[in-house]
């Protein structure tokens, strides 16, 4: 692997992102819009409840913005060279596809940073909430599960691309949008029906937000709950990118990355 | 410097499968312009795609540069570079910043000074500050030409690429891929459907067909093979009795308003005894031209063969 060719792509997605108001609002725009509409709402039920669901939601809504930034750009800015057809030029330089996974890694993290920041700053200064009163290690620990498993969805996704080129591209979207109702990001899993609950047990981001919750509550967390998900996504991760390497290869068997779609 | 032997493609079909590239071997040599002709859908591509590591073949075996491409397939891939009209670089960023990105990705030393260089040369320069989406078609093909010479390359594949260029410029690209070849003995793979272009240019030609290159040689070599010559003959009277003695004489023509055409294999013993019949029956003609087959003709005798 190769620093400066993992250093080029990410001077690739920075000219995407500084020429593309898309990839600008991606950042700043959706995850304010969701602060505002859920922030103003919790705060309308905040009045008449005796829980403390401002903290509980916008929380949610902070830690969400990691998972849902990282694991839509990896897919977004490798569809960002579909459509340029600039996979060809890519896949013939001397770029490997671990490079190509690094750096989108490394840039779907700087942008959730950054969105994660924004949105942070915003609900401070609109509903006096601070993450960062939180417990660092526990904040820490939350986000690193997070990051690996967007990291394999993108793969994931990516290798959908790969295999099927942009006929699929509104995976690229939805696939994180999927699992949302089912990770308990806004309330607890005994909120949920036993059949929904069944899957939310086994998707790691449940176990995120439930020791979110616990955290905000002061109650003790679930070690064994979040070391499952750490251990869950990381092999997700690890399955994802044998996936992609498998999908890449594959593409270049059917010879669909020399081939104009 | 490329070494492949025995390529097999086959690309599935709705019903059944098509051999895109039939068992093919090809030796190029160091500095060689090697030109890739056939027509549409002859496999001309598609192998190039597998010389360059984007599509794998079935079976068979590259070597470029002595190294095995799959087993060194980063190594290959620095020392080459591609280019073609049909595939643009990233539409959403700009010529310049495009051009920084690929050359980062080449580990390029001075890329500033080689993108000035290149665009200068490429006549790109004060283009280079719009996004790619906005350039014309001429200009896009223009600056992946500029791309595919960023890391120096020793192997150079260009498929087509003086596709949508205006004979000018296109003009310029030939001359700097000549220099070019000259000056680092860059060895380059060529495909063009401009015969002409490639005559120019190849030092040696393959002339491949469904999938099978059915034909190496240098330009001369392919047109040998064809042993006619095109005759024009120009009447301003007496243009019926001289197609009525080509007709007794077995020689099919065709009428372009008062040019008689037709082929003859051989000067000596057919045109010459022709031309006199024509003297000795008192039928004039006023102008006689005899052209030689070119590579244009090879191609279009190749083509209709099929």
């Amino acid at each position: 692997m190769r620093w400066h060719r993992i250093t080029a792509m990410l001077w690739n997605y920075y000219y995407n992102t500084i020429n593309s108001a898309d990839r600008l609002f991606d950042i700043f725009y959706w995850p304010l819009l969701d602060l505002f509409i859920w922030g103003f709402m919790t705060h309308f039920i905040q009045g008449i409840s005796d829980v403390n669901i401002l903290s509980m939601i916008l929380g949610g809504i902070i830690l969400w913005v990691f998972l849902w930034r990282s694991s839509q750009d990896v897919a977004v800015y490798v569809l960002e060279n579909f459509w340029s057809r600039n996979v060809y030029h890519l896949f013939a330089s001397p770029l490997t596809i671990k490079e190509l996974a690094v750096s989108l890694f490394i840039m779907g993290a700087i942008r959730s940073v950054l969105s994660f920041f924004t949105v942070s700053l915003v609900s401070f200064a609109l509903y006096q909430f601070n993450i960062f009163t939180f417990n660092f290690f526990h904040v820490g620990l939350f986000v690193s599960i997070l990051l690996i498993f967007a990291w394999a969805l993108g793969l994931l996704v990516t290798s959908f691309i790969f295999r099927y080129g942009t006929r699929v591209q509104v995976l690229g979207w939805s696939t994180i949008w999927i699992i949302q109702p089912f990770s308990c990001v806004f309330y607890p899993l005994s909120a949920l029906p036993s059949w929904a609950a069944k899957i939310a047990i086994i998707l790691p981001t449940t176990h995120v937000f439930e020791g979110l919750r616990a955290s905000l509550s002061n109650q003790p967390l679930h070690y064994f709950s979040l070391f499952y998900s750490f251990v869950f996504s990381l092999l997700f991760f690890i399955l994802c990118a044998w996936i992609l390497s498998a999908a890449v290869h594959k593409a270049k068997r059917r010879g669909s990355l020399g081939k104009p779609e | 410097m490329i070494d492949a032997k025995n390529i097999v493609k086959t690309f599935p079909l709705k019903r059944g499968k098509v051999k895109a590239v039939n068992n093919v071997s090809l030796r190029v040599r160091k500095g060689e312009i090697f030109g890739l002709l056939g027509v549409n859908g002859a496999g001309k591509s598609t192998l190039i795609n597998i010389l360059s590591g984007l599509t794998y073949p079935d079976s068979g075996v590259i070597n470029l540069f002595g190294k095995d491409l799959y087993q060194h397939e980063e190594d290959c891939k620095k020392r080459f570079n591609v280019a073609t009209p049909y595939y643009d670089l990233n539409r959403s960023i700009t010529g310049r910043e495009n051009l920084l990105v690929y050359a980062k990705l080449y580990g390029v030393k001075n890329p500033k000074e080689k993108i000035k260089a290149l665009t200068d040369k490429f006549m790109l320069s004060s283009r280079l500050n719009i996004p790619t989406r906005h350039l014309s078609s001429g200009e896009r093909t223009r600056l992946v030409m500029v791309k595919s010479l960023l890391n120096d390359p020793e192997l150079l594949f260009l498929d087509e690429c003086t596709v949508g260029l205006d004979p000018d410029m296109a003009e310029i690209a030939r001359d700097h891929i000549i220099q070019f070849n000259k000056e680092t003995k860059c060895t380059i793979i060529f495909t063009s459907h401009y015969m002409q272009e490639v005559e120019r240019l190849c030092h040696r030609i393959a002339f491949m067909d469904q999938g099978k290159i059915v034909k190496i040689g240098t330009g001369k070599d392919l047109v040998q093979e064809l042993n006619w010559q095109d005759v024009h003959l120009h009447f301003s009277k007496h243009i019926d009795r001289a197609k009525e003695l080509l007709t007794a004489e077995h020689i099919s023509f065709q009428q372009q308003q008062n040019y008689l055409v037709f082929q003859v294999q051989n000067r000596q013993n057919v045109l010459y005894p022709l031309l006199q019949k024509f003297v000795q029956k008192n039928i004039i003609f006023n102008d006689l031209q005899v052209n030689k087959p070119t590579l244009e003709d090879y191609f279009l005798r190749r083509s209709r063969k099929r």
